[in-house]
């Protein structure tokens, strides 16, 4: 673990979408300032909500979520993007009928006098988008999409960038390709928090990762000592390649 | 997008059907008065109804525009949105009109007889007003229960009704005229039209080149449309949602006000129930050119004026609806998305 200061603190989060079932039941997560963060788990353990219920998209019934000390439990995302946090979502995560220049302006949208500056800084990381930029999104693929979301949310130079599932639905190729990416903008100095079904790869990239299971946090520790412990290998690594 | 598109035909339908039950002949027979056109001189019938397709299709157009947006980014088929038409209307017969004028339940009668150039935009500023109330007190506080569209639609048709029985309790039932001069009819080659339409379409070609310059051109425009294709992303952009919904309201209801006045120049007079009876075809029209695709409630607004009104050369003045109707079943079925909503790929 690194000596550098927790960013984002989530303590005991209780969370869900109906009224009366919780998804989340005593979620803890403590991020330090630079850490590339993997959430594994098996299907139904809440990954996603608990990403969620950090951006404020779901609501947080109990427990807090602290960004840098100060509180932002239940903040309106559109609060925490100008706080510095970005999120892409797993699926419907571009503007269909905008082209990508258009994509990646909604991205800026609440520092639009920079807009010039971070899309040429953006350019620099995918090229790719700014030969496309009149290009609908719509008529993208799964792996353009996921390119353009990642470049949307990095729009606004946040400090923390909350992914779901980047490689979900992606070839293998482009799936490294996307586990690459994530860690050249982590190494940029953005903390990330990424949840993943590729536990494996997602473990093999990420300085610390987080187990859940049925909603709580499982195990925490560095990606490559749960890459060897045999419980995580057992339930979710698989033993295929281990 | 298919399921939202039925969902508007059937309403549709239904509510040609509630209005055809009888009481709104005097309506029909006055709006066939101005619709139909007169023969005589030079004007070519074909011709002639082609362009007053295009005049009506303009002011549907304007009326029908705020109907789509909010339908866009609110996913709401709003059924209170006739009632906006007549109440831009209404709100600046009561500004202008030289007559007494009183509210509802006060004891006084007054006279405010502004001009007509005074009384139109403040009308619709009041209109636009009055969108921005709706959405305050009605809307958002729904959105905010996460209230599910279906409650929510019947919400609207439940405001319907309370406005279009306020407005007859307020103006009456009989039709009132904006201005009470007669639009000389002025002939141009094959067609015959008075000054006050010419400029009513000006008026309204100007109002539509507005509404596209604001959804192209401004980061506020491109920032409705994000909103319009995925509210949750929007927001997680930074884009605060619930403001651009605000505005949407506010627009829908001030473009609704100003079709609504154009209209009952157009028609020499509007009813308490002529934005009602307006709210079918303006579905036809959204639904026609695309769900929730501001250009396309333009262009189905061409589309059922024209086809509309040059029905009749052909045809009964009785069908001329029925027929606009079902050239959008006939649409459908061959694109379901409209003619100029666009299939998504998937992943």
């Amino acid at each position: 673990m690194n000596d550098k200061p927790v960013i984002l603190d989530a303590d005991n989060l209780i969370a869900g979408y109906l009224p009366g079932i919780n998804i989340l039941n005593g979620c803890s997560m403590e991020v330090k300032e630079g850490e590339l963060i993997g959430i594994i788990g098996p299907n139904g353990a809440g990954k996603s909500t608990f990403l969620k219920a950090l951006f404020g998209l779901v609501p947080v019934r109990d427990g807090s979520v602290t960004l840098g000390g100060e509180d932002i439990t239940n903040l309106r995302a559109d609060e925490l993007v100008k706080r510095g946090v970005g999120f892409v979502p797993q699926t419907n995560n571009v503007f269909p009928s905008l082209t990508i220049e258009e994509n990646l302006e909604m991205g800026a949208y609440q520092a639009h006098k920079n807009f010039k500056k971070q899309l040429a800084r953006i350019g620099d990381l995918f090229p790719v988008l700014i030969q496309r930029k009149n290009q609908r999104a719509g008529s993208l693929s799964g792996g353009e999409r996921q390119m353009v979301a990642m470049a949307r949310a990095l729009m606004m130079d946040p400090h923390v960038l909350l992914l779901d599932e980047p490689s979900a639905g992606l070839s293998p190729a482009r799936q490294d390709e996307t586990f690459v990416r994530t860690r050249e903008i982590n190494k940029t100095g953005v903390t990330v928090i990424m949840v993943e079904q590729n536990a494996r790869r997602c473990l093999q990239i990420c300085d610390r990762g987080y187990v859940l299971d049925q909603g709580t946090s499982a195990y925490t520790a560095t990606g490559q000592e749960l890459l060897k412990d045999p419980k995580v290998i057992e339930l979710y690594l698989g033993t295929l390649g281990a | 997008m298919l399921r939202a598109a039925l969902v508007f035909v059937v309403a549709a339908v239904g509510i040609t059907a509630i209005l055809s039950m009888g009481g709104t002949a005097e309506a029909a027979t006055e709006t066939e008065a101005v619709t139909t056109v007169a023969t005589t001189g030079g004007t070519n019938l074909l011709i002639q109804n082609l362009f007053n397709g295009i005049v009506f299709g303009l002011l549907l157009a304007l009326a029908s525009v705020g109907l789509s947006l909010i339908y866009g980014t609110t996913g709401l088929s709003n059924f209170a949105h006739g009632e906006m038409v007549t109440f831009g209307a209404m709100i600046t017969y009561f500004l202008a009109t030289p007559q007494a004028v009183s509210f509802p339940l006060l004891p006084f009668e007054f006279t405010i007889a502004w001009p007509f150039w005074i009384a139109a935009p403040v009308g619709i500023a009041i209109a636009t007003f009055f969108g921005w109330v709706q959405d305050k007190i009605i809307w958002s506080q729904l959105r905010r229960r996460r209230v599910a569209m279906i409650q929510q639609m019947i919400v609207s048709i439940g405001l319907s009704l309370a406005l279009v029985n306020f407005i007859q309790w307020w103006m009456g039932g009989r039709p009132v005229r904006l201005v009470t001069s007669i639009d000389p009819r002025v002939q141009y080659g094959p067609i015959s039209v008075g000054n006050v339409t010419l400029i009513s379409m000006a008026i309204a070609i100007v109002a539509l080149l507005g509404v596209a310059f604001f959804l192209q051109r401004t980061r506020l425009g491109r920032a409705t449309r994000a909103v319009s294709d995925n509210p949750a992303l929007a927001s997680a952009s930074g884009i605060k949602v619930d403001s651009i919904i605000r505005i949407v309201w506010m627009m829908a209801a001030g473009l609704a006000a100003l079709g609504g006045i154009l209209l009952a120049l157009y028609q020499q007079g509007i009813g308490f129930d002529d934005g009602t009876k307006l709210l079918m075809m303006m579905f036809a029209a959204v639904t026609l050119g695309g769900l929730g695709h501001p250009y396309g409630a333009l262009v189905g607004s061409l589309i059922i004026g024209v086809v509309a009104e040059v029905s009749t050369v052909w045809l009964p003045p009785d069908l001329k609806f029925a027929t606009a109707l079902g050239i959008l079943i006939i649409v459908l079925l061959v694109r379901p998305q409209g003619i100029l909503g666009k299939a998504e790929r998937v992943g």
